[in-house]
């Protein structure tokens, strides 16, 4: 067997990992987005934001929030960033900033948006 | 040069020509007709190029233009319109025998010089004039149709309205003509190669000529000044991670450091033409520092092997499960048998190349990066090119597309033309061929497996066993989702009460395992399908009763632990038990001499919903008071249009053709996830319906139907239904691999008649038999032709097919079935309804495949009595069997 082969051996479904996130049992995919997500709660919001360094969500993260979990509700998808632009009327530097790790991987993952499914059993 | 004088579908043409330009290449590039494709490399192996010339159907890939001067050149598009087809494309539109349409226009162009000489074929007339065209869909069973009711519309026997369902009259369980299926048949439908692309560059890949080795140096510099080239890059010309990620990040869309597969790509050249791109990319200088090779995932797995990923061991992934106490229960049983078994490496082979073209469209801040291809998920494929390129407004757009089979669940070509879109800033189109498409593509894994079945003396079922290994080649696609997959469907349609597995994932050499029909249970359902005919021998019983007598019962649980509370495969045994006796009357003469009949059986319950799956769909009510659906439900053929449509037409109490399908543009579509693993008909449909059922309670909250009635009560015309199969609750324990399954089963029994020839080792398929309980049938024709279709991948999985990286390079080597391989196949049906499924249907598009090869390999050894343990059962290994055997 070769060196590192039993170091960082996976099992189970390596897309999916249980967490207690706001006294919520969650279920995350790898990359940390809510596999369901229909388990998102505002407290679950916040909970997430704490974890990436947001202490208090503002006015204007709580708008991306809601405009992003109001487009995915109706449409079914996330929003491009110029869907993001033209719906808030905020720039998209300005949109990068209001979060850690930006957009895609601060506010979609704060606002409980799933990634893409790609394998679906 | 040479002068020529064509008439082309009825108007005279004049062409100057160089020697070697093929009427392929003329009737695509100059006249713009794409109706007729390219598949063989110009190799006259696939017939999709097929065109009449002065009245005969010849393959216009091997026809020099300079040779055609005078000649009358009539095209698939010289035939009929979609809205004016010609009686031969209503034929294969009727039929069903219109999937994923890329190799329709030839066969209706084989089949109008066929019927034009002979209005009245028989089968076997049917078959040889259709010799040479290629289909991977249909098994060729429903394109024989279409041609037969062609010739009854020609001689007049009948016409397309008196054959054409009513579309007022019922919507499910009718075979109404596939929405896409006209403009696939007038050759009109536009797949990836045929999009019309203004200025665009035309690319070329530098690929790796080795299997592993780290890349010392890329000289570009004599490429560079080559006629026509615009431009090479390689990977540091890609701002994004430059790596292609469905599970693990492994796969880099250009190698920068190290190759891990032979055609792993290293650069991108631009280029006005096509030949001048290539001509370059073979100019490109690319020294090696070559690595050990590893070729299985034993030698991988060794002690001291190289391990091929920094960041995972080559062993990467391992899942047991572990039900019962197997071990215990086998020293206990009247009866044991112990084999091992593997299964080869196979291309999904969609006759399509993998073609993708870019394009930037708009400017400045708002310019969007639109990639087309054929994806079967193309949102996960967007999200995976704007991290991969570092761009984040990309859309994607499905083309029609010519099959895939699983094999576009993976990138393929987009990122290549992605990224050269982004770094030329330029239109592209890379259009490679097929030995580059076989070579770039992922294929189904190899498993190696090692299994003890154990009964008790009455012949139940006590215990399994399997260890199987995984070849994951160099690549992890969703290697890990089909050790998964075995997993969640290990025990096939039987109650066993002990399970001892463990599933092993392992990187190679060898080119990446993807998603390949059925992805997982067809490679260990042929040893446990294999060991069960042992085991009923052993006993001294029927192999189709053994069967029968372990089906898993409600109320049970199959290896994960998960119950059912519908199983109903004992009542299609009993509906398959005539079709069986009288297999077995028929053989039970044909036993002795060279030439000798043998019958044999196999079976799955297999999954549909996935633990834990999703789907989303839109639905809003148009002005009109029609229906628009917006949903990225890819369609490569399966038929996925109809499904939608009847189902909306059904439920909404709407007309057909006022049901609308926006599908093919992650702008306009929700994210519906991938058209694989047999989930479209059950998630999507699921989905729909329940978006469907919000509109209709809002219609009944306002005591109006129509969208004007809606609006003035303010009320909403738009809404998402999601679908959410069981499972939520978290995937397999880590430890023991129980945990959840799929929410549904299709149920299936397989049955192989086939003639083996002692002396040689060939075997014939003198019929397939397949009885499938898929609940609810929407749409007849779809349901045969996916049966059809997966049932002639098995037995070509069984029999013939092998890729072999590097030598495996067109259809004649990798022994693509054809007209003269095909054979009968009968279909029984039964409808129990799901309780979870829309409208009680599940899904069908895997299944057959799953079982076909058990089916064959179990009806040799009844036939011959030589069991093969190693697919494919090529006649070589036959004889040899036969030879030891003596």
């Amino acid at each position: 067997m070769n060196d590192s082969a039993t170091n960082n051996l996976e099992a189970g479904d390596v897309h999916q990992k249980f967490r207690t996130i706001a006294g919520k049992k969650i279920l995350f995919d790898k990359q940390g987005f809510l596999w369901h997500p229909e388990d998102w709660t505002e407290e679950v919001a916040v909970a997430l934001a704490l974890e990436c360094g947001i202490e208090t969500l503002s006015d204007d993260q709580w708008r991306v929030i809601r405009f992003l979990r109001d487009y995915f509700s109706y449409h079914g998808r996330a929003p491009l960033n110029r869907d993001l632009k033209t719906g808030l009327g905020i720039s998209l530097m300005e949109l990068e900033c209001l979060f850690p790790g930006g957009i895609r991987h601060g506010a979609r993952r704060v606002a409980g948006l799933p990634n893409p499914r790609t394998c679906t059993g | 040069m040479k002068k020529v004088v064509m008439k082309i579908n009825g108007k005279s043409h004049q062409f100057i020509v160089e020697p070697d330009r093929v009427l392929l290449d003329l009737l695509r590039e100059d006249m713009l007709l794409t109706g007729a494709k390219q598949s063989c490399d110009r190799k006259g192996q696939c017939g999709a190029c097929t065109v009449i010339v002065n009245g005969k159907a010849v393959r216009s890939c091997l026809q020099k233009v300079a040779n055609l001067d005078g000649a009358e050149v009539i095209t698939v598009e010289g035939l009929g319109t979609p809205d004016n087809p010609h009686l031969i494309q209503e034929a294969y539109v009727l039929s069903g025998a219109v999937q994923c349409g890329f190799c329709t226009p030839g066969m209706i162009m084989s089949t109008k010089a066929l019927l034009d000489r002979n209005p009245n074929p028989d089968v076997e007339e049917i078959k040889k004039a259709l010799e040479h065209n290629l289909c991977r869909c249909t098994g060729y069973a429903k394109i024989i149709d279409a041609v037969t009711l062609a010739g009854r519309f020609i001689r007049g026997e009948t016409t397309p309205d008196k054959v054409r369902p009513d579309p007022n009259g019922p919507k499910i369980g009718v075979s109404h003509p596939r929405p896409s299926a006209i403009i696939k048949a007038c050759g009109v439908a536009a797949f990836s190669a045929d999009i019309k692309l203004q200025d665009a560059l035309e690319l070329a890949v530098v690929r790796s000529t080795e299997h592993h080795a780290k890349i010392k140096s890329i000289n570009t510099s004599e490429a560079e000044k080559m006629p026509g080239v615009m431009g090479i890059m390689t990977a540091d010309d890609i701002k994004g991670t430059n790596r292609i990620v469905i599970i693990f990040p492994d796969q880099p869309i250009l190698c920068k450091d190290k190759v891990q597969c032979l055609g792993d790509p290293i650069a991108i050249v631009a280029a006005q033409t096509k030949n001048q791109a290539v001509a370059a990319a073979e100019a490109v200088k690319v020294t090696y520092e070559p690595l050990p090779v590893l070729k299985n995932p034993r030698e991988a797995m060794a002690e001291g092997a190289i391990q091929i990923h920094q960041e995972w061991p080559n062993l990467c992934f391992a899942q047991p499960q572990i039900k019962g106490d197997a071990e215990k229960a086998i020293a206990a049983s009247a009866v044991v048998v112990e084999a091992n078994f593997t299964t080869q490496i196979n291309h999904q082979a969609p006759l399509e190349p993998e073609a993708t073209v870019a394009y930037i469209e708009g400017e400045g801040e708002d310019a969007q990066l639109v990639v087309v291809g054929r994806s079967i998920q193309i949102h996960g494929m967007m999200a995976n090119l704007q991290e991969a390129l570092g761009y984040e407004n990309v859309r994607y757009e499905e083309s029609y597309s010519g099959g895939q089979f699983g094999i576009k669940a993976a990138m393929t070509s987009e990122g290549i033309s992605g990224a050269a879109a982004l770094h030329f800033k330029r239109s592209v189109r890379y259009i490679p061929s097929l030995a580059e498409s076989m070579l770039l593509t992922n294929k189904r894994h190899a498993f190696d497996m090692k299994v003890k079945l154990a009964a008790d003396k009455d012949g139940k079922l006590t215990a399994f066993t399997i260890d199987y290994i995984v070849d994951n080649g160099a690549y992890q696609i969703i290697g890990i989702y089909v050790i998964m997959r075995a997993m969640w469907m290990l025990s096939g349609s039987y109650n066993i009460p002990n399970i001892n597995a463990m599933g092993k994932l392992v990187y190679t050499n060898n080119p990446a395992g993807g998603a390949a029909r059925g992805a997982g249970p067809p490679q260990v359902t042929f040893a446990l399908e294999s060991a069960m005919d042992m085991l009923a021998e052993k006993i001294g019983m029927d192999p189709f009763k053994f069967r029968k007598i372990n089906s898993l019962l409600p109320g049970q649980s199959v290896s994960t632990g998960m119950v059912y509370e519908q199983w109903p495969f004992p009542e299609l045994c009993d509906a398959f038990q005539p079709s069986y006796d009288r297999a077995k009357k028929e053989a039970a003469d044909l036993k002795s001499g060279p030439i000798r009949r043998g019958v044999g059986i196999a079976t799955h319950a297999f999954g549909i919903g996935g633990p834990g799956d999703a789907g989303r769909v839109a639905v809003e009510l148009d002005p009109d008071d029609g229906i628009t659906i917006f949903a990225a439900v890819a369609d490569p053929g399966e038929g996925n249009d109809s499904m939608l449509t009847q189902i909306a037409s059904h439920v909404g109490g709407i007309p057909m053709n006022k049901i609308r399908l926006v599908t093919r543009d992650t702008d306009h579509t929700a994210e519906m996830g991938p058209a694989a693993a047999s989930r479209m008909t059950y998630m999507a449909g699921g989905s729909l319906i329940l978006a469907l059922e919000q509109l209709k309670k809002a219609m009944e909250e306002v005591g109006s139907k129509t969208y004007e009635g809606l609006r003035k009560a303010g009320k909403a015309t738009h809404y998402v239904g999601s679908k959410q199969a069981a499972g939520q609750e978290g995937p397999l324990d880590p430890v023991t691999g129980q945990g959840p399954s799929f929410e549904s089963r299709v149920h299936n029994i397989q049955m192989a008649e086939v003639e083996v020839n002692t002396d040689t080792g060939e075997v014939r398929v003198i019929k397939m038999t397949t009885a499938v309980d898929a609940g609810t049938v929407i749409n007849p024709h779809n349901l045969e032709g996916q049966l059809h279709g997966g049932i002639d991948q098995g037995v070509g999985y069984a029999l013939r097919e092998e890729y072999i990286h590097g030598k495996t390079n067109d259809w004649n080597t990798f022994k693509f079935p054809t007209m003269k391989t095909s054979f009968p196949m009968d279909v029984i049906i039964k409808e129990t309804p799901r309780v979870k499924g829309p409208l009680g249907a599940t899904g069908i598009g895997e299944m057959t495949m799953v079982s076909t090869a058990p089916a064959v390999i179990n009806a040799i050894y009844d036939a011959c009595g030589v069991r093969i343990y190693n697919l494919p059962a090529t006649p070589e290994k036959i004889k040899a069997a036969l030879t030891a055997k003596k």
